[in-house]
């Protein structure tokens, strides 16, 4: 219950290609986060399985059955919007009910599903009370539980989580992720954070450009990105990218360290000064200006160090890679098999 | 110091308080200064007329001498038959043509706003002109031009059925007691209902999209999107119309004067309050004009539409939600 198969989707808005032929298929069950910068066509690609956009080309099948010009409400699925989209006017339980009653669902059945989603979500005590009246954690609970009543197979989530506090952000992941391994949906999610991508996902599909960069399990992709998007993409701080010579000797066109590789110690493979040091406490950031290395970018190799490590801006330091966690990549910028 | 704390012995009050109650004041002189203006203006042109007219509705003249007769003009003019079959026949006519605003002009009003919002409309901008267009031009106009068209004698419509052969149709609807209000009040619907479908077209663009895309996902489309979910969001704003028409309509005189005339004719067949004023007032033909009289029919329009709009104001609007979108 609740496959997805794409097949070269391309959508163009005039003369702009959105999406340039995307290909993926989603197993029931399954969480897979649609993760990429702004403009790179996931929110599109969502509104297509969605049909509240029309593809220029290619095939959405959602369970085997092909859904090409089938209306959003007789896909199967339910939606969770960025801005929750509650009716103003009507209740909590008249906003999760409406759909369903609308589909002519018995009122004992109505009720049923409806007490059963609100119990899930913890709104019983809200059930009676206008989206205004709610915080904005609440109204996001009541449009997954406006979701949820309708069993859909498939599951849709538009940057559900953009609008909340930092806080409330991590509290509604955890349930986000509780919710899924309690109703085993198949569910689609779209964010900008990659944060919430490496945890939520079961598999995580990385857009740039309207074309798919990489799809793979969480730490497949941390661990072994398929070209220099992904790379930099996937991880904070950003890979530290080294061209010129030091790339050169590894024969490849450009080498990427991950901050959380890079070793500090009196003296390395590469030196330099301590140019900002970011403390957080549980961790430190350097960022170190090291002249006589091409580092692409900002001109500066960023490393992270557990524990709050005391270096001043100035102090001079060397960075050596862990044995075998350098990425090598062509000079078209794909990754080469190590 | 001894002296300030005998000062503060005088005074009963606590030196706390008194320096509270010092900015209070200073604030209050404030909030005068900028409503003065406004308050100013207000006064010269609405409140000082109005009081003027209450006045002048207690008095009469008497051999060219104002006397004070208490309320005795109301009781004249509701009860004396001379002037009560007037004035019940046109508040009668008053009711009807506002009841027919109600119910023609914002159903249509709703319905245009709904039409010009549908996102795949083509032509948008030109139909939002051409409805909105008779509400700009001057009521003489519009009256000119529906007295031509409307005219048995050389007006277009009789030739315009003709030429779809139902020239039978045709009666001079202005001039039968029988269908003059309701023509009137049909011309000025197709005059006004711009505005009505303007502040609901507003409200309805004001509605965000995710919202109506959520409904999609939700099945609810066409007719039941407007039913569930477009028109509760927009029940304010037509609220709002409908006190706008309502104290139009009641103090409506212009279109009806420039078509039938201040008689209101035929046989006073569209004499509304507001053509019954102006003969009073300012006399007709062979009747004479009574500012006693005209002020006490102008006072009992500004009660009726005082306690129209009030019914609004405390029984439809307060329980009345706006939904912060």
């Amino acid at each position: 219950m609740g496959s997805l198969a794409l097949s070269a989707i391309r959508k163009s808005f005039g003369a702009v290609d959105v999406l340039k032929g995307v290909d993926l298929d989603v197993a029931a069950g399954e969480f897979v986060v649609f993760v990429g910068p702004s403009g790179c066509g996931k929110s599109t690609l969502l509104r297509i399985i969605a049909g509240l956009d029309e593809q220029s080309a290619g095939d959405v099948r959602i369970d085997g059955r092909l859904m090409n010009g089938v209306p959003p409400a007789r896909r199967g699925i339910a939606m969770v919007f960025q801005s929750y989209a509650l009716y103003p006017h009507l209740t909590v339980a008249k906003n999760m009910s409406l759909a369903l009653s609308q589909e002519g669902v018995a009122a004992a059945d109505i009720r049923r599903r409806v007490e059963t989603a609100s119990a899930l979500l913890r709104l019983d005590a809200l059930l009676d009370r206008r989206p205004a009246e709610l915080s904005g954690g609440q109204r996001q609970r009541v449009a997954i539980g406006r979701a949820i009543v309708r069993q859909p197979s498939l599951f849709l989530f538009d940057e559900p989580l953009s609008n909340l506090d930092a806080a409330l952000r991590v509290g509604t992941r955890i349930e986000i992720a509780k919710l899924h391994r309690q109703l085993g949906a198949t569910m689609v999610y779209v964010t900008h954070d990659q944060v919430e991508a490496m945890t939520l996902a079961d598999r995580i599909v990385v857009m740039h450009g309207g074309v798919v960069e990489q799809v793979g399990r969480p730490l497949e992709l941390y661990a072994r990105p398929a070209n220099l998007f992904v790379a930099g993409f996937i991880g904070s701080p950003t890979m530290n990218f080294i061209g010129g010579d030091a790339a050169a000797r590894a024969s490849a066109a450009t080498i990427g360290v991950r901050p959380e590789h890079l070793v500090v110690a009196r003296e390395g493979a590469w030196t330099g000064a301590v140019s900002h040091a970011e403390r957080l406490g549980a961790d430190t950031m350097l960022y170190v200006d090291v002249p006589n290395v091409d580092v692409l970018g900002a001109g500066m190799l960023t490393t992270r160090i557990l524990g709050d490590i005391d270096y001043d801006v100035g102090d001079r330091v060397g960075l050596t890679p862990q044995e075998g966690k350098v990425y090598r990549f062509d000079g078209g910028g794909n990754s080469i098999a190590a | 110091m001894d002296q300030i704390d005998k000062l503060a012995a005088d005074v009963p009050l606590l030196p706390a308080a008194t320096r509270d109650a010092a900015p209070a004041r200073t604030r209050r002189w404030h909030i005068a200064v900028f409503l003065a203006p406004a308050l100013l203006v207000y006064t010269a042109l609405m409140i000082v007329p109005l009081a003027d007219t209450l006045r002048l509705s207690l008095f009469r003249s008497v051999e060219h001498a104002p006397v004070f007769v208490g309320l005795d003009n109301f009781r004249v003019l509701l009860t004396d038959p001379r002037w009560s079959l007037h004035f019940w026949a046109a508040f009668r006519h008053n009711l009807y043509f506002f009841a027919f605003h109600i119910l023609l002009q914002n159903p249509v009003g709703i319905a245009l706003a709904a039409l010009l919002s549908l996102p795949r409309l083509r032509g948008q901008a030109f139909y939002r002109t051409a409805f909105f267009l008779p509400t700009m031009l001057s009521f003489v106009i519009v009256g000119f031009t529906w007295k031509l068209i409307l005219s048995p004698l050389w007006g277009v419509a009789p030739a315009l059925l003709g030429s779809v052969g139902l020239r039978g149709w045709f009666h001079p609807w202005l001039g039968q007691e029988a269908t003059a209000l309701t023509t009137l009040a049909l011309i000025s619907v197709w005059q006004y209902v711009g505005i009505p479908m303007m502040l609901i077209y507003a409200a309805m663009l004001a509605i965000p999209g995710e919202l109506i895309e959520a409904a999609e996902l939700d099945g609810i489309t066409g007719f039941a999107q407007f039913r569930k979910i477009k028109l509760p969001l927009i029940w304010p704003t037509v609220g709002i119309c409908s006190i706008l028409t309502f104290v139009g309509n009641f103090n409506a005189f212009d279109l009806i004067y420039t078509i039938n005339g201040a008689n209101a004719g035929p046989n006073f067949a569209t004499d509304l309050l507001g053509t019954f004023l102006f003969r009073t007032f300012f006399g007709n033909q062979l009747q004479l004009g009574d500012p006693n009289m005209g002020a006490t029919i102008a006072t009992m329009m500004f009660l009726i539409i005082l306690a129209g709009v009030a019914a609004y104001l405390f029984g439809i609007q307060t329980r009345m939600r706006r939904y912060a979108l």
